[in-house]
């Protein structure tokens, strides 16, 4: 099966990438997006007093 | 794999702490082969840095000496050790380090009995707790 | 002469430092007039992998990443740009020191993951599908993720030649350094990119700068508690600022805002672990040992920005 990889999409913060699966006759089969980021900020601010947490989570995106 | 022995480092402040290192050599009493004496100006001049490094470097066990409160030779370094350990061990922990694995006791020039004693209660405990986990011991 | 070639990749960040050049505004058109850029990812221009794995190598004068190193993708384009380029600068605080995304080696990845896909409140995933490195849908679609590991700051990686702090950058300090990289006038390879002067040297809260002497901080405050006095040292009020050991190329935006520093501009320069030296220099300027234990969660403040560059680097016995 022939595929068409996107990878990174661009002009957009955040990594993500694009897979276009083609048929025998080359239209498109199937296509997947995928967010190959992770970040895990749920977690890692526990404990983090609260006045902290403004200042800290706008870094989950910058743009 | 050969059998583990600890490292331990001993940051022992000149005034003090080394010379209790010294009156427990003249006076015979024995301490463990694990000790390893790093001799500083003062306990003030141990940054929280050289007790990471250590750890970091595979230290088991960090052992600060300095001298008893009013005993400073530059009269106020202890008070900064004090001060910066505590908040150093805070973090450590916080770290997942084990609370006993860091410690700092106040021993004088004439306190050689007491320099050996804790030597050896140090050098128990660790090995009590096992490789430093920063060796690629259990769950790192 | 042709002009120097320019790549930009963002690994493990938020795209901040891209806007802080953006911010750069008329300053803009001139750096954008002196440079080609021919590789900017993902964020600004539309530029594929593949295409900078094709360039020869060193064939790009100045390579800047932004972003720590998190997984297998970044540690392999990372690996790519270090090949392409003659010059690397790690661009901000994450790609220096690892930055507030490197708070992640505080725990496991699986903890993190579990947390994220199946633990919170407003998550609805009864099967407890978490993401795979691999995964093949309807049995004939195969699609692969990059693989999660420790964050780490880009010198864990590969040699880095300079090293810019801030989150972000301030943009007179981009200025500063864009115009030290074209006009070629810059430090010895491994150093920061910096003015070398701590915030409380450029802080005009500071009560050495105008003659008076520094005193003692005799309580702890939160920064919700109370308005700190016009001009006064927050330090002094209580309030735990970062200043004394951070790079004051920012500006001094948060003192000047009543907010105390945490120390995203870096280390300066002499100091290897920024979270550690923090420790000893607030530790320091507390007038009683008590006032110790009345600070609260001291990795989230003094390791904030700098976790994965510090000398233990995540959490032991996780």
């Amino acid at each position: 099966m022939q595929t068409i990889e996107i990878n990174p999409m661009t002009r957009l913060e955040g990594h993500g990438k694009i897979k276009i699966f083609l048929d025998d006759k080359g239209n498109v089969d199937n296509a997947f997006m995928q967010v190959v980021e992770f970040m895990g900020y749920e977690k890692f601010l526990k404990g983090m007093p609260i006045e902290e947490v403004p200042r800290t989570v706008c870094t989950i995106c910058g743009v | 794999m050969a059998e583990w022995e600890p490292r331990i480092i001993v940051i022992a402040c000149h005034w003090c702490t080394y010379q209790g290192a010294d009156l427990a050599g003249s006076l015979r009493y024995s301490y463990p082969p694990s000790i390893h004496i790093v001799r500083v100006p003062c306990s003030g001049r141990v940054e929280p840095e050289f007790i990471t490094e250590a750890i970091k470097s595979g230290a088991d066990g960090v052992f600060v000496g300095g001298c008893h409160f009013g005993d400073c030779h530059y009269r106020s370094g202890n008070y900064n050790t004090i001060k910066r350990f505590n908040l150093l061990k805070r973090a450590l922990v916080d770290l997942g380090l084990e609370d006993e694995r860091v410690k700092l006791e106040w021993i004088s020039g004439s306190e050689g009995k007491k320099f050996a004693e804790e030597m050896t209660v140090f050098d128990a405990k660790i090995r009590e707790l096992g490789p430093n986990p920063i060796k690629g011991g259990a769950n790192v | 002469m042709s002009k120097p070639k320019l790549a930009y990749y963002l690994a493990g960040g938020c795209g901040g430092c891209d806007i802080a050049v953006v911010d750069l505004s008329e300053t803009l058109v001139d750096v954008a007039l002196a440079v080609d850029i021919v590789f900017w990812a993902p964020t600004v221009a539309d530029a594929k992998y593949k295409d900078l794995e094709a360039m020869p190598d060193g064939s790009i004068d100045v390579g800047l990443i932004t972003g720590n190193v998190r997984n297998s993708e970044h540690d392999h384009i990372v690996k790519v740009m270090r090949k392409k380029c003659k010059v690397l600068i790690a661009y901000g605080i994450c790609a220096t020191s690892g930055g507030i995304k490197s708070l992640v080696n505080l725990y496991t990845t699986e903890q993190l993951l579990d947390k994220a896909y199946v633990d919170t409140m407003s998550t609805d995933n009864p099967d407890k599908v978490i993401p795979q490195t691999s995964c093949i849908v309807d049995s004939k679609y195969d699609l692969t993720l990059p693989a999660l590991f420790d964050a780490k700051p880009l010198d864990q990686v590969v040699s880095v030649d300079y090293y810019i702090g801030g989150c972000p950058p301030h943009y007179d300090h981009v200025k500063t350094a864009f115009t030290a990289l074209l006009t070629g006038q810059l430090p010895p390879p491994g150093s920061w990119i910096t003015s070398g002067k701590a915030l409380c040297e450029v802080c005009g809260r500071n009560p050495v700068l105008t003659g008076k002497p520094k005193k003692f901080t005799t309580t702890i405050k939160r920064t919700f508690e109370g308005t700190p006095t016009e001009g006064a040292c927050l330090l002094e009020e209580g309030y735990l600022c970062l200043g004394p050991i951070t790079q004051g190329d920012c500006g001094v935006k948060c003192p000047n805002a009543n907010m105390p520093c945490r120390g995203c501009g870096g280390p300066i320069p002499g100091v290897k672990d920024f979270g550690t030296r923090a420790i000893s220099a607030i530790a320091s300027m507390l007038e009683k040992e008590e006032l110790v234990d009345e600070i609260p969660d001291p990795v989230h403040l003094f390791y904030r920005y700098t976790l994965a560059g510090s000398a233990l680097g995540k959490k032991l016995n996780r």
